[in-house]
């Protein structure tokens, strides 16, 4: 880590959202060639202070220099010309076109023809190359997994010759693999004299790769120091406030052993990705972690097994009733609550209100008058119960951030009595409580006896609370352990194409 | 919310404006006095009893084929077919007639209208078929069936259904008053306008406040979603096609009956295409396009009557109403745009 002065600094920054003030003096210097944490809970401000920074939104108080010199951005275009990159949460790819075409696009100076081997592929491609080495240009962008998506914003960003790299929760979407080869880059970034700002809230992040952090709460500043100076306890406290959480207790082993979902055997196939003769069963309350890199079939999965996708083969049985889908019109059983990946695209209608996206879940059973006032009244309950914030039932749906979007889903979802939980990465994008508040949820329901399938791609969490981990490969199961069995290795090996059989 | 009704009624002044400017402007280029031609226009349309009770009799077929264009639209789906709806429901309800020409009132005139609605139903029910089984593009679809229906109207009244009593005029039999929809208040208005009304009130309601508009809303937003909770598209689809497609070919059977007396070639006057655009200039709300529809029909009927008295060209009075169209459009782009940025 060498320091030549700041490359950024940031002083005494204010913003204000109507009453709500998002940043309250707030200074920070980013050196080049150091990689800064900024570490906060979900609505610390972290985000906004780095939009300021971006351009995406103009501070009402403070300064920002650059190498010294004041800058003023009125847009992430000035910023982007000052060398200062961002790669948000919600990617701003363009589904249907192909990686490459994406990528072109985001240069300067895009080009009208695409051909092959032309100098502008390999320069939209010189990161890619670095960062995805598997991935295939040519694939349209709505193919991709979550993880892939952020590779390639990410490459698109650096692209653009940034110096200063800003990463908005990157690793909350990545497989361990890919987690991995990120860490090794943002060093890597850093060594060539870069600056790396890494907003997180995943102590995993600052131990792997952090030189520094900030830690914000409520707006403020409320600590900073170099990485090695501080605990986890230190920050969890630093970030939250109210003395450490501890981890929860793992949930309890399921006491009856007579099988209450049983998916025998079943293919399906969801937007080319296929899933091939899977077969397990859960006794009821049993958890189910499904490991495995992203783009491996999890979506297919879990559409079929909530019954949304025809199954080619076999079937889906929840208590002997078949749940399997047979058309694409079906619809959801009752008692399958599902928290599908990518919330915003798989469960929400954006321009509904909040009200009627949580009064979605059993729309079928409304009266053919529904009543407002009740509808909102409920909706109110679930709002405040799930602390989406802001608690407004008349807002859209799309005024939400990504966080309280997957808190919105998820009261709709867990709020009743199911008897099977599908969840996909249900904790994406929320901080360590939220996060917490999520898995006390799904805990509740195993063990009031529901069966809970958890497609996850943090073998921490997986290890920590699930009864059994099976890891998809390639649309198969390679392999099921008991969690006093699973370890990386093992897991590690599945999830690179070993079958468990023939390890 | 008061900021975009504000911006909502600017835009309907700026739109006033617009049109007069422009509306001057060609009536100048024209050599005819703005004002005064305007004035009359204004008369001819709604001056008197008569000149009122033809717009209405204009508006009527214009209202239902926008109705069957905002209740799909409300799914997302962009129809053009009411024209085709039109000629179809037309053709369907006099095959009735032509079929049982001396059947009793209480029995013909029901089953004329029903046929009417049918056929206009399954014209718009096929594209909506065809959209909800094989995707095919329900504009396009719609686009084409239009001058399929109209060469089928033509066919019928230029062959078998040519009324051997027309001395070579291609039009059916005349209806037999058995088979005349009823006129209200002694003019031409007819009961068309009633369930034109009655049905802007009922799918008002419809949309806004049941279960079922809550499914169209979640179909139109995210089909994903709908498909979820066990709303079916395709069944959704296929509703809103027929319940459009009826309104439609149930204008046509009455302009058949109660305005011609018979059906024949060159029914419509782009009754259908009008009505697409009084849709888009009612932001696809049921309940604006009541009045719009009788503004349009008004400056039909007016351009009639100008023709007929001041000795101005018909095709004058479609350009104005081009222009009031292009006005309209404008400014309530705009205001789309303003409320987005404050909404």
């Amino acid at each position: 880590m060498k320091m030549t002065g700041p490359l950024v600094t940031l002083s005494a920054i204010r913003k204000e959202f109507g009453s709500v003030v998002a940043n309250d003096d707030v200074s920070v210097e980013i050196g080049g060639g150091e990689v800064l944490a900024l570490l906060g809970e979900n609505g610390a401000g972290k985000s906004t202070l780095m939009k300021i920074l971006y351009g995406f939104y103009q501070p009402d108080g403070g300064t920002i220099h650059i190498n010294g010199l004041p800058a003023a951005f009125n847009s992430p275009r000035d910023a982007m010309a000052r060398g200062i990159g961002m790669v948000f949460q919600q990617f701003s790819l363009v589904p249907a076109l192909s990686v490459l075409e994406n990528l072109l696009a985001a240069l300067p100076h895009a080009p009208w023809l695409q051909r092959r081997g032309s100098p502008r592929v390999s320069e939209a491609l010189r990161w890619l190359d670095q960062l995805a080495p598997t991935l295939d240009p040519h694939r349209p962008v709505r193919n991709l997994s979550v993880g892939e998506r952020q590779l390639v914003e990410l490459a698109k960003v650096l692209n653009l010759d940034a110096r200063v790299v800003i990463l908005d929760e990157p690793t909350s979407v990545l497989t361990p693999d890919e987690t991995e080869r990120l860490y090794g880059f943002i060093k890597t970034l850093a060594t060539e004299g870069k600056a790396v700002v890494l907003i997180t809230h995943k102590l995993a992040d600052i131990a792997a790769c952090a030189d520094r952090i900030v830690v914000m709460r409520g707006g403020r500043v409320v600590d900073r120091a170099a990485a090695r100076d501080r605990s986890a306890e230190d920050l969890v406290e630093a970030m939250v406030g109210r003395g450490s959480m501890g981890s929860l207790p793992s949930p309890k082993p399921p006491s009856g052993d007579v099988p209450m979902l049983q998916v025998q055997g079943i293919s399906a196939e969801v937007q080319g990705r296929t899933i091939r003769e899977i077969s397990f069963e859960l006794t009821a309350g049993e958890i189910l972690g499904i490991a495995g890199v992203s783009g491996n079939g999890q979506f297919a999965l879990a559409e079929a097994l909530a019954g949304l996708t025809p199954v080619t083969h076999g079937d889906v049985v929840l208590a002997s009733v078949s749940i399997a889908g047979h058309s694409e019109d079906g619809g959801i059983a009752d008692e399958v609550a599902y928290i599908p990946e990518r919330p915003r695209d798989n469960a929400i209608v954006a321009e509904l209100d909040l009200s009627l996206n949580l009064a979605l879940r059993n729309a079928r059973d409304l009266p053919f008058f529904p009543a407002r006032r009740d509808i909102d009244g409920r909706a109110r309950a679930l709002i405040a119960a799930y602390d989406v914030r802001p608690p407004q039932p008349s807002l859209p749906a799309i005024a939400l951030s990504g966080g309280n979007l997957q808190k919105l889903v998820i009261a709709r979802e867990l709020s009743g009595r199911p008897r099977l939980v599908i969840a996909c990465y249900p904790t994406m994008g929320l901080d360590v409580a939220a996060a917490q508040a999520v898995y006390r949820e799904i805990f509740r329901h195993a063990a009031a006896g529901a069966c809970v399938v958890w497609i996850s791609e943090d073998l921490d969490d997986l290890m920590s609370y699930a009864h059994r981990i099976a890891v998809i490969h390639d649309g198969r199961i390679a392999g099921i352990a008991r969690r006093d069995e699973a370890d990386r290795q093992i897991l590690g090996r599945w999830m690179a194409g070993d079958a468990a059989g023939s390890a | 919310m008061s900021r975009i009704s504000r911006i909502r009624f600017l835009a309907a002044c700026g739109a006033c404006v617009a049109f007069l400017i422009a509306a001057t402007i060609f009536l100048l280029a024209i050599g005819r006095p703005p004002l005064t031609t305007l004035a009359q226009m204004a008369f001819y349309a709604f001056g008197d009893t008569y000149s009122l009770s033809e717009s209405l009799v204009k508006a009527t077929p214009i209202l239902l084929c926008a109705l069957a264009v905002i209740l799909p639209a409300r799914l997302g789906l962009i129809t053009v077919g009411g024209e085709g709806q039109l000629y179809f429901g037309a053709l369907a309800g006099t095959a009735v007639v032509v079929g049982f020409p001396d059947g009793p009132i209480f029995l013909l005139l029901p089953m004329m209208l029903a046929a009417g609605a049918l056929g206009g139903a399954l014209w718009s029910g096929a594209a909506g078929l065809l959209r909800a089984r094989c995707n095919v593009n329900e504009t396009i679809s719609t686009l084409l069936m239009n001058y399929v229906a109209v060469l089928l109207v033509n066919y019928a009244v230029y062959g078998a259904w040519k009324d051997p009593g027309s001395l070579g005029w291609p039009a059916s039999i005349a209806f037999p008053p058995a088979a005349t929809v009823p006129s209200l208040w002694g003019t031409r208005v007819h009961i068309g306008l009633i369930v034109g009304v009655i049905a802007a009130l009922i799918l008002h309601v419809g949309v806004t406040y049941t279960r079922w508009g809550i499914a169209l809303k979640v179909l139109s937003g995210n089909r994903k979603v709908g498909a979820m909770v066990g709303f079916s598209f395709m069944q959704q689809t296929l509703l809103v096609m027929a319940i459009g497609g009826a309104l439609a070919g149930f204008a046509g059977i009455c302009e058949t009956s109660a305005i011609q007396g018979r059906l024949q070639a060159g029914l419509s006057v782009g009754y259908g295409l009008t009505g697409f655009l009084v849709a888009w200039l009612s932001g696809q709300n049921f309940l604006r396009a009541v009045p719009i529809a009788i503004l349009i029909g008004g400056l039909i009927a007016a351009g009639d009557a100008l023709q007929l008295y001041a000795k101005i060209p018909s095709a004058s009075a479609t350009i104005l109403q081009g222009l009031l169209f292009v006005a309209a459009l404008g400014a309530s782009g705009l205001a789309g745009r303003r409320s987005a940025r404050y909404g």
